[in-house]
């Protein structure tokens, strides 16, 4: 595709970047211009957070050039970067949660008062970030801490911290992976408004859809190499897919539906922390889904069935069995397990490699008399690598040093090895790419087939649509509606998750 | 009618308490410190003096030096075992250098120089080098323990100066000199603390390194300063100890170390960083000093008062995460309300 050269804001040639055992980026390209969102695509693995961290100066490429701002620059921290008008919005949520929004914002840049250098003018940081979010048409107490806040909105904060200082370039490393509806608009109309002002926008994302919405450009990568640059215009979605994975995907959603068995799973106006009144079950063979808006209290939900969360009334049954509290520890017992939407916090132990990561929640397979087996160990980590498509030479990796997609594969594995059929699946796609999702879909068919139980919450309406066998819509803490695979279309589920489905 | 303004007036002074205290952000710990003092008077009739309360105060001044200087340290979620090492080498510097004849002033800035150069030496080789906190603050410490030994002879060395003793012992205003000395110093460091992009980056590199680091803070640079701040202070708490004895000794310091760390800790400092700071410190300083004061007063053998003080340490610090984590619950179902 044609380049404005006049126009070029950023310009990378042959970008090389070696891990220890991992060749992550070879030989790669990339051209920005201003005023435009290049969208930059690949699988887990790729190589695309790496690439970008070599722009924002965290990492140090090993070969390769890199031109910002019509010179050649070599950043060799992220302050040199920040300086040149580079920011980045990390793929993992990256604030402080001690500390308020306003001091989140302006971290490392925080405002001076006037002709004193080095003090904090915290009067003007406060201000400063409230002006700056209703500007972005954000409605937060900028002196509220951020351990309060929702994982969607502490995301809107990092959006905000990134373009709190002068901007040339954002980079957007999947912002919307934690987001839906509401604020992913919200998001580009921002998007829409810094192109307007000429900022360049590099945006990360595994949801196609996205893509033509806001996307000037794509760059495909696969394996750590560039594979092609092509207009958004032209595009086309399967082909993007094709380039992406290196293979044809014949259909995204594959489900070979069956007769559902017994309840195993069914609620009694259970409340909680934030729903009321729920009243769903779900029968061996299902797939049911839980739509709604984030912080309609799916999420919440889901906590207080595991024992996470206090449960305020009500009980629920589980394979007949009546249940009123129920702890984590214990949950694995009645064959339940969830998981959980915050993986990073509580799905996975980072430091340590991969096959003990997915075997932490079943260790009695792998220790017989408390002595470590290595043999089973290795096997199931084998297995899931394979199974899951883990980009990993082998199972030993350190979990840390995963891209962030495969880590998610790595806490699916660890739950799937535990062997409860009774499954609660947090937004299990999320950051995953659409190879792997795929992968993932044909995975949950099969298990449903097995006489699995599997309780989906997903904000992905496609994936609601195509893989569900029913779905029920939960509005403010309340389900407001329950459809039918027959019924099923995202037009009647919006109309459930925003309060207006009894009207039509 | 009287009656209700009366019922109104009470809760909005309440609330104007309670505001009070979020704004200057007291910990519950200073609540702890005047139940204490309600406990002992009660206890004792000796204690409840000012002549006491003064004394009180006065013997916290050396501890809370150093700890409101460990208190950035562990702020940022490490830790300095070097602190105690380094007021027993200040300690005995000065009568040293001033028995030498020194000027005042060389005797004043050379125990300073020797703290501040541990503490570069710490922070370096943590921050720079990598090297893992406890295992280089363990070797300044060994190292600084021996040396004050070997440059004391092993002995306590008393001095004479008029200047000296003046500071550690003289008043002005009624009030001891060194408490001033002490007020003057949490002061600036509390200045700092809240005021400077310094103070942000010590809470910030507390809360994450990575996501300081990724924000474009200098965490090399900063971590080193706190070091070194960490042993001047430490060198100062020393130096104070000398002038209140007019006299050093090369063991001095041997509590301070985990004194410190209790101090900061009790103060709601947490070892995992990035919350707390140093107004706690001086509350969990004087917890310990009330506590001491209170405990032989009720002629407590001193072997008990140990163990009960280990006891307390532990009660509060429990209680203390226990409280926090019941704030963040309700918290998050005040958020709640106000979003959706
Ligand atoms: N710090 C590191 N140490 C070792 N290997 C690393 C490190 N960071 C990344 N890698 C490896 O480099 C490769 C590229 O990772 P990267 O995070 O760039 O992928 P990505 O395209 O962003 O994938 P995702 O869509 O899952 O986020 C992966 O194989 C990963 O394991
Ligand atoms: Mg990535």
């Amino acid at each position: 595709m044609t380049v404005d050269e006049s126009n070029v804001i950023l310009k990378m040639t042959g970008i090389t970047k070696r891990f220890p055992g991992t060749l992550a980026l070879d030989k790669v390209q990339l051209t920005c211009e201003r005023g435009k969102v290049h969208v930059l695509l690949g699988e887990n693995g790729a190589g695309k957070s790496t690439l970008m961290k070599i722009i924002s100066g965290e990492y140090q490429r090993d070969e390769g050039t890199v031109w910002f701002n019509g010179r050649e620059v070599n950043f060799t921290n992220v302050r040199q970067a920040m300086a040149a008008g580079i920011s980045m919005i990390h793929q993992e949520l990256s604030l402080l949660p001690e500390r308020t929004i306003a001091q989140n914002i302006y971290l490392g840049h925080e405002p001076e008062k006037e002709g004193f250098k080095g003090i904090v003018d915290q009067k003007k940081m406060v201000t400063d970030s409230k002006a700056l979010m209703d500007s972005l048409g954000l409605d937060m107490d900028p002196q509220t801490s951020v351990k309060k806040l929702s994982i969607a909105q502490q995301q809107m904060v990092e959006v905000v911290k990134a373009l709190s200082q002068e901007v040339r370039l954002v980079i957007m490393d999947e912002p919307t992976s934690s987001l839906t509806s509401r604020e992913i608009n919200k998001l580009f109309e921002i998007v829409e408004r810094l192109k307007q002002n000429g900022t360049a926008i590099i945006y990360i994302s595994h949801r196609m859809d996205e893509i033509k919405r806001i996307g000037d450009s794509i760059t495909v990568m696969r394996d750590g190499q560039y594979i092609d640059t092509v207009s958004a215009a032209e595009a086309d979605l399967d082909t993007l897919i094709t380039m992406m994975v290196g293979r044809k995907i014949q259909k995204m959603y594959e489900r070979n539906y069956r007769e559902p068995g017994k309840v195993i799973f069914e609620t009694d106006n259970l409340c909680g922390l934030r729903f009321r009144d729920v009243n769903i079950k779900v029968r061996e063979g299902e797939i049911v889904s839980l739509s709604g808006l984030i912080g309609a209290g799916r999420t919440e939900f889901a906590k207080a069935v595991f024992g996470i969360d206090p449960i305020d009334a009500g009980c629920f049954k589980l394979y007949g069995r009546q249940i009123n509290r129920i702890d984590p520890t214990n949950a694995i017992k009645y064959s339940m397990c969830l998981l959980p939407e915050d993986r990073k916090k509580e799905g996975l132990v980072l430091q340590t490699p991969i096959k003990e990561n997915l075997t932490a929640a079943c260790l009695k397979k792998t220790f017989k008399m408390g002595i470590l087996r290595n043999k089973p160990e290795n096997e199931i980590g084998e297995k899931y690598v394979r199974e899951l498509r883990v980009a990993t030479p082998n199972a030993d990796k350190i979990v840390g040093e995963l891209s962030g997609g495969n880590q998610q594969k790595v806490v699916i594995g660890k739950w799937l090895e535990t062997g409860c059929k009774f499954l609660i699946f947090d937004e299990p796609t999320r950051g995953i790419d659409v190879g792997a999702k795929c992968e993932i879909y044909i995975l949950l068919d099969s298990l449903v087939h097995q006489g699995y139980g599997i309780l989906l919450i997903t904000s992905e309406l496609n994936e609601v649509i195509g893989i569900s066998d029913r779905v029920y819509v939960m509005k403010d803490g309340e389900i407001t509606g329950e459809l039918t695979r027959d019924e099923l279309s995202q037009d009647r589920i919006m109309r459930y998750a925003v309060g207006e489905g009894e009207v039509v | 009618m009287v009656e209700k303004s009366i019922n109104k007036n009470v809760p909005e002074i309440l609330c104007s308490i309670n505001r009070f205290i979020n704004k200057v952000n007291i910990p519950g710990i200073a609540i702890g410190d005047a139940l204490l003092i309600v406990f002992f008077s009660i206890m004792s009739d000796r204690f409840l003096s000012s002549y006491n309360l003064l004394s009180i105060l006065r013997n916290s001044c050396t501890l809370m030096i150093a700890a409101v200087g460990l208190t950035w340290v562990i702020l940022m979620s490490q830790n300095n075992v070097s602190v105690g090492a380094v007021v027993s080498m200040a300690a005995v510097m000065v009568p040293i250098l001033n028995n030498k004849g020194l000027p005042m002033g060389i005797v004043l800035v050379m125990p300073m120089l020797m703290g501040l150069l541990v503490g570069f030496i710490n922070g370096f080789l943590i921050a720079k080098m990598k090297f893992d906190y406890w295992v280089v603050t363990f070797g300044t410490m060994s190292l600084m323990t021996g040396l004050a030994l070997v440059v004391a002879n092993g002995e306590t060395i008393s001095t004479t100066s008029k200047f000296l003793n003046f500071i550690g012992n003289g008043k002005f205003a009624g009030i001891y000199i060194i408490i001033w000395l002490t007020a003057i110093l949490v002061s600036i460091m509390l200045l700092i603390q809240r005021k400077t992009k310094f103070g942000y980056n010590i809470y910030s590199i507390g809360g994450s390194e990575n996501v300081a680091a990724i924000s474009g803070i200098n965490v090399v640079d900063t971590r080193i300063k706190v070091h070194m701040i960490s042993g001047l202070l430490a060198a100062i708490a020393g130096m104070a100890t000398a002038c209140m004895n007019v006299a050093g000794s090369p063991t001095v310091g041997n509590d301070y170390s985990f004194n410190a760390m209790a101090a900061v800790v009790l103060g709601g400092t947490a070892f995992a960083g990035g919350k707390g700071g140093i107004i706690g410190t001086v509350f969990g300083t004087l917890m310990l000093r009330i506590l001491a004061s209170g405990l032989s007063m009720m002629d407590i053998d001193s072997t008990w008062q140990k163990a009960i003080i280990g006891l307390v340490i532990v009660t509060l610090i429990v209680a203390d995460v226990l409280n926090d984590q019941r704030k963040a619950v309700k918290g998050s179902r005040r958020i709640y309300r106000d979003v959706i």
